[in-house]
């Protein structure tokens, strides 16, 4: 009798393709640095971890929620003991960070919108990185100069902490409008509070007309800075 | 049903994009044909839950796509290339196929494979490695579509996808169309006819926000017999069609 090819007991055959697939998919498999696994694990989403870290480059968003704050800050100078600034500070400042990650100038965000992972949560943890890149300049600062530390204990670092909050509700709750309410919230009974204890929650940024002219001249620096910091091409193949 | 939308209208300010568009279609290759500004682009952002219908009724993969967990879940089912792909020009093709992968919520145990086989797919496995910045206009388009592809769509919107393409690669991407489309529902929206007569089971036609037109390649080709503009049979019947619509 003669052989038989394959022999009955050996294995089936070996699929090829799929086999290529496996060997290709671990050669340009990115390794996530332990900053993105820590990321990921705190906030039980890669993705969520992988957009944040992602993020292109956080300057524009930062001088965009600088000018924002700022010049609302300048404006509401003219007007006297109001807490206005204080109390929408975090939302003017969030609004020029959506700015920053919207339509104009994420290339992506046309793509990001149709993403599982909402783009409204994507943009709560940017925020919050982008205020923490703020307290952690402002603690820098501190070191050398006492109104940089009442800005940065007072406002910069509380900032971070409502934004921590917020992105921590939105993440238990999975929605973003949650969030944005418990930070809004939260924010807004901060301030009050430290109205009642003693009134000190307008002194970072309506106090004098020179002020004002202070924050408009900052305002203006960090929008020329905007403007010509290299921002990420636009593709559009 | 893949598709489920009635009466559907867009808005912007006083311009209606969409203007009263019902649908309905389930698995195959869905070709939307029209002039510029017809509304295709808008309509298909409606359908990528980019942006939500002024009025009418919408359902996608048999959910509501208003309600924040169903459209949640369509969209971890669902894959778009938008007409004009934006990217990030320091990743590379890999790494810029994950990222989306990621961001449609993958299990991240399957996204190096199912990275890999998109790219494959595509035909851009010796460029995986390749920053962004350094492809071509064409190689680019393939990576859009490799990144809708990734997470194996049940409902994949195409918007001028063959933008770009050398026609070897539209051939091959042809096959790539009609392969897609025998388990999921592909809507390739175009204004190159000759895209639509070889890979589309059904097309439709909109003129001015309008659905005009919606059958078979075969049917819009017999709307065009006796009319003289266009240089192709299906020219032809998107040339008649177009004409009865604005008469």
């Amino acid at each position: 009798m003669t052989g038989t090819f394959p022999p009955p007991d050996s294995p089936p055959d070996v699929d090829l393709g799929r086999v290529w697939i496996g060997v290709v998919g671990e050669v340009w498999r990115r390794r996530p640095g332990l900053l993105e696994r820590s990321a990921a694990a705190l906030l039980r989403s890669p993705g969520l971890a992988r957009a944040l870290l992602t993020t292109p480059s956080l300057l524009v968003p930062w001088l965009i929620a600088s000018v924002a704050v700022l010049g609302a800050g300048a404006a509401a100078t003219f007007g006297t003991g109001q807490p206005i600034v204080a109390l929408m500070a975090p939302a003017v400042a969030a609004a020029g960070i959506g700015y920053a990650y919207g339509p104009g100038i994420d290339p992506a965000w046309e793509l990001a919108a149709s993403m599982a992972i909402s783009d409204r949560i994507v943009l709560l943890v940017r925020a919050l990185v982008v205020f923490a890149v703020y307290a952690l300049l402002g603690l820098a600062a501190s070191a050398a100069s006492g109104v940089a530390a009442v800005l940065t204990v007072g406002w910069l670092i509380p900032m971070t902490l409502v934004s921590a909050l917020a992105l921590a509700a939105a993440m238990v709750a999975r929605s973003a409008n949650v969030g944005v309410a418990t930070g809004l919230s939260g924010w807004t009974i901060m301030v009050l509070s430290w109205r009642a204890a003693d009134g000190r929650f307008t002194a970072a940024v309506t106090y004098t007309a020179p002020r004002a002219a202070l924050y408009l001249a900052l305002a203006a620096c960090c929008g020329i800075a905007a403007a010509f910091a290299p921002r990420v091409r636009k593709g559009t193949p | 049903m893949n598709i489920e939308i009635a009466d559907v209208t867009r808005q912007f300010g006083r311009t209606r994009a969409v203007a009263g568009v019902s649908l309905r279609t389930g698995a195959g290759v869905f070709g939307l044909l029209g002039p510029n500004g017809a509304g295709k682009t808008t309509l298909l952002r409606m359908l990528a839950t980019v942006i939500t219908p002024t009025s009418g009724s919408m359902r996608l993969l048999d959910r509501d796509p208003g309600a924040y967990a169903a459209r949640r879940e369509i969209r971890r089912r669902l894959g778009y290339l938008p007409q004009s792909l934006g990217y990030y020009p320091g990743f590379t093709v890999a790494e810029f196929v994950e990222y989306f992968a990621l961001l449609k919520d993958m299990p991240p145990r399957q996204v190096p494979g199912a990275v890999a086989t998109a790219i494959e797919r595509v035909e851009l496995a010796g460029k995986a490695r390749a920053k962004l910045r350094t492809l071509s206009g064409g190689m680019l388009r393939r990576v859009g579509i490799a990144q809708a592809i990734v997470n194996e769509p049940e409902l994949l919107l195409l918007d001028e996808p063959t933008a770009g393409l050398d026609p070897e690669q539209r051939v091959a991407f042809r096959l790539l169309l009609r392969e897609l489309g025998a388990r999921a529902t592909v809507v390739v929206s175009t204004h190159l006819v000759e895209d639509i007569g070889v890979a589309c089971g059904e097309v439709a036609l909109m003129d001015a926000g309008k659905l005009v037109f919606h059958g078979t390649p075969q049917e819009l080709t017999a709307k065009g017999e006796g009319h003289a503009i266009g240089d192709a049979p299906l020219e032809r019947g998107y040339s008649a069609v177009l004409a009865a619509a604005r008469s």
